[in-house]
């Protein structure tokens, strides 16, 4: 709905903006998945990124009760054939609960496959927004993989970091990560293992998130588990 | 990926010899809302050195809730002269003290101006409690770095605009570019040549660097972090990877800067 400064329309330009970067795969999602209706939104995902296999898609999630998205084994089915490993939520724009009593379905779906879900952290539902919406979907799916974006520059460490002791498959995205030292500071207290590279493209600059992993005073090996590794691994680790 | 020389320095080496960064808005100090791993003046120049950035102009954070905190920057700045410059807070909640403050700060050493903070101090950057500090700063030829936010009814674009007319011998810093109104800011910055647009934190939209160097030009345009908030390599970053030529980052990341600072130096 609301255009970007600078973004890409369709999957070739995509890939031209991930060359100009030097990125050489990215997991994503099509706006029209968070704008429209995800029963439309998803197939235009599929579209786009058919035949690039740099692209990774994600599908947006509904509440089955609804039956939008077809029968859990429908859904599952997509999933399988266009090999769709990742789920998001977006729960303020298509307005649904975050609830075991909405998603139970769906979260235990997730957990018993090892499908992570991705949420960025301004979403919002029933009144709660920010972490406090992620401690109350991690309170229901304690062992869900659930990965929170663009968790923001104004400082979210006292946020994140009791979650992340809490719960051992939390994990965030570096697109907003720009606290002076933090990445470092991070992954000496809990390791490399919960942070995942991400641009936040086309909202973002992907400029900032590129230099500061690039130089960040971590390991290579490290830098190289957020570069790719983790994701790589939770990817892996789905079953379908 | 065909980077730029100067993108290519600083992805392999983190700093560049020939671009040394100016950082023209930054604090120091813990602060209520975040934690910061490294907050005290040795902690940053640690980071400075690893990112390639010369001097920061800092406001200190106990100054923005305490103005009497002002006084300590001096201390920091004769400690470090080569890496520290900085700006007086002024408070317009506190305005019985503006007038002995502009005493104080006249007589101190480091400082290169002034530090409006009106999002927060809730108060108009238009207001008469401001008008002294706005005074004293046009007949010295000061500069006075202001958050600016757009809608925002303390601080928005539309006012520094009034301000630009009115006080033609300060230059204006336009903190975070007026976040959000982009369009009005730009146009500012074109139109007052006392006004510059100071990055932090706008860096990060996606193309609104590329807009602004097309529309007010990459000389009214310079660099910020908030340190100890963000990571140089993160401002850094999203520079060298908009779609300007080197000559428009060097003009960001420290030329423009350079000639600011230079009465101070």
């Amino acid at each position: 709905m609301l255009r970007p400064i600078r973004f890409a329309e369709t999957g070739r330009e995509l890939l031209e903006e991930m060359d100009y970067y030097g990125i050489e795969e990215a997991l994503v999602y099509h706006a029209r998945q968070r704008d429209d209706s995800p029963v439309v939104g998803n197939e235009i995902l599929l579209n786009e990124i058919d035949g690039f296999d740099r692209l990774h898609g994600t599908f947006a999630i509904l509440p089955p009760q609804t039956g939008e998205l077809g029968s859990l084994e429908d859904f599952l089915g997509k999933m399988k054939a266009k090999d769709v490993r990742a789920l998001r939520a977006f729960p303020a724009e298509h307005k649904y609960l975050m609830t075991r009593s909405a998603l139970a379905i769906l979260y235990d779906l997730m957990v018993e496959r090892n499908m992570p879900l991705f949420i960025s952290v301004n979403e919002s539902c029933g009144g709660i927004s920010g972490w406090y919406l992620i401690e109350k979907i991690l309170s229901d799916a304690p062992d869900l993989t659930l990965v929170v974006t663009e968790h923001g520059s104004w400082g979210h460490d006292r946020f994140f970091r009791p979650l992340i002791e809490k719960y051992e498959n939390l994990h965030i995205d570096t697109s907003r990560y720009e606290l002076d030292g933090g990445i470092s500071d991070f992954c000496g207290k809990y390791g490399a293992e919960r942070l995942l590279f991400g641009t936040g493209f086309p909202a973002w600059n992907p400029g900032g998130s590129i230099l500061t992993l690039a130089q960040a005073d971590i390991t290579t090996k490290e830098r190289e588990m957020i570069s790719s590794g983790n994701l790589e691994r939770i990817l892996r680790r789905v079953r379908l | 990926m065909n980077l730029s020389p100067l993108t290519e320095e600083f992805m392999e080496k983190g700093r560049s010899e020939s671009c040394p960064v100016i950082d023209m808005h930054a604090h120091l100090g813990p602060y209520q809302g975040i934690y910061f791993p490294n907050p005290r003046p040795e902690d940053m120049i640690r980071t400075m050195d690893r990112c390639g950035v010369r001097m920061v102009v800092s406001s200190s954070h106990a100054a923005l809730i305490d103005t009497r905190e002002n006084v300590r920057m001096a201390d920091v700045v004769r400690r470090h002269p080569e890496r520290f410059r900085a700006y007086w807070v002024i408070n317009p909640n506190y305005p019985e003290r503006t007038q002995e403050e502009i005493a104080q700060f006249s007589e101190m050493k480091g400082f290169v101006g002034f530090k409006f903070l009106s999002d927060y101090h809730k108060y108009p950057l238009t207001g008469p409690r401001y008008e002294p500090a706005l005074n004293y700063a046009d007949e010295h030829r000061l500069l006075i770095l202001m958050h600016t936010w757009g809608m925002s009814p303390y601080d928005s674009p539309a006012l520094v605009e009034r301000l630009a007319d009115k006080y033609s011998g300060v230059v204006f810093l336009m903190g975070h570019s007026g976040y959000g109104e982009w369009e009005k800011s730009i146009q500012i910055a074109r139109d007052h040549s006392n006004v510059y647009l100071e990055l932090t934190a706008a860096y990060a939209v996606n193309g609104v660097i590329e807009w602004m160097v097309k529309e007010a030009g990459s000389h009214k345009m310079v660099f910020g972090t908030d340190l100890p908030w963000f990571d140089p390599h993160y401002g850094i970053g999203c520079v060298l990877f908009s779609r300007i030529t080197d000559e428009d980052r060097h003009n960001i990341l420290h030329r423009n800067a350079e000639s600011l600072i230079k009465p101070y130096l």
